[in-house]
């Protein structure tokens, strides 16, 4: 699915776009940094409640193309500045990352 | 490559908002010098938890990387608290990090397993008082 095909299905308000066009078909959920570089796919979402600068550092590092602040958390002006710089983006969704995660293996993307 | 590029950064204890910086300055350089896209992966990770590691355990530190003809070493120096016991150190999940790094997603207990998982060969040496030496090491066309 198209990553703005994806914001836009769930409702994601979106701080930076990223590349809109690219396509996700995994998704990987989880707040500490050490261990979503250890495990996740690269080129997948990833659902967090974790929203700060470093998360975009971990985005970069993973190739992750989409980063998904689960609870409302909002965007810190400079994480959108770095998502903004390095081509990813960034959505806040008013649902948990339990819900989001139903929501995405709704759509098709898993783990 | 003729001479081996060196690359030395001081990082800064405790500065979570410039964690990251220099080890994606270094995955940068890698990519800009043509090498395999497999090791600028792993020498990213590598590079990064490195880099964190003495932001959050040490009060800072040096981390280098030098690139050669057919490796790439990423060192990091340190003087912080060192760790009494590596193979505790060295386990998933085991974690000394303060309740601030924790509280932003860092001390996952997965920094040093991280490393030594993509490292081709991996050497730590710690004195508690005196500091923390790492050597990772990446081999190209492996």
């Amino acid at each position: 699915m198209k990553i703005k095909d994806l914001c836009e299905k769930l409702n994601a308000d979106v701080h930076a776009t990223g590349d809109p066009e690219r396509d996700v078909t995994k998704a990987a959920a989880g707040d500490l940094l050490s261990f979503i570089i250890g495990t996740v796919s690269e080129g997948s979402a990833w659902i967090t409640i974790q929203a700060h600068l470093n998360v975009a550092a971990v985005a970069v590092l993973k190739d992750i193309p989409v980063i998904i602040l689960a609870s409302g958390r909002k965007a810190p002006p400079d994480l959108i500045e770095r998502c903004r710089t390095e081509n990813i983006c960034v959505a806040s969704v008013s649902e948990s990352i339990f819900g989001t995660c139903k929501r995405l293996s709704d759509l098709g993307i898993n783990g | 490559m003729a001479a081996p590029v060196c690359m030395e950064y001081r990082i800064e204890g405790n500065n979570f908002m410039v964690a990251g910086t220099a080890s994606n300055n270094i995955k940068n350089t890698l990519k800009m010098l043509g090498i395999q896209s497999d090791v600028c992966r792993r020498a990213a990770v590598i590079a990064y938890e490195a880099e964190i590691n003495l932001v959050i355990h040490a009060n800072g530190g040096i981390l280098k990387a030098v690139i050669s003809e057919d490796k790439l070493e990423i060192s990091t120096e340190d003087e912080g608290p060192g760790i009494p016991d590596i193979d505790q150190a060295m386990t998933e999940g085991y974690t000394t990090a303060s309740n601030q790094a924790r509280e932003m997603g860092f001390g996952a207990g997965m920094g040093l397993p991280n490393i030594k998982r993509n490292s081709d060969l991996f050497e730590i040496e710690s004195t508690p008082g005196v500091g923390t030496k790492l050597i990772s090491t990446v081999f190209f066309n492996k």
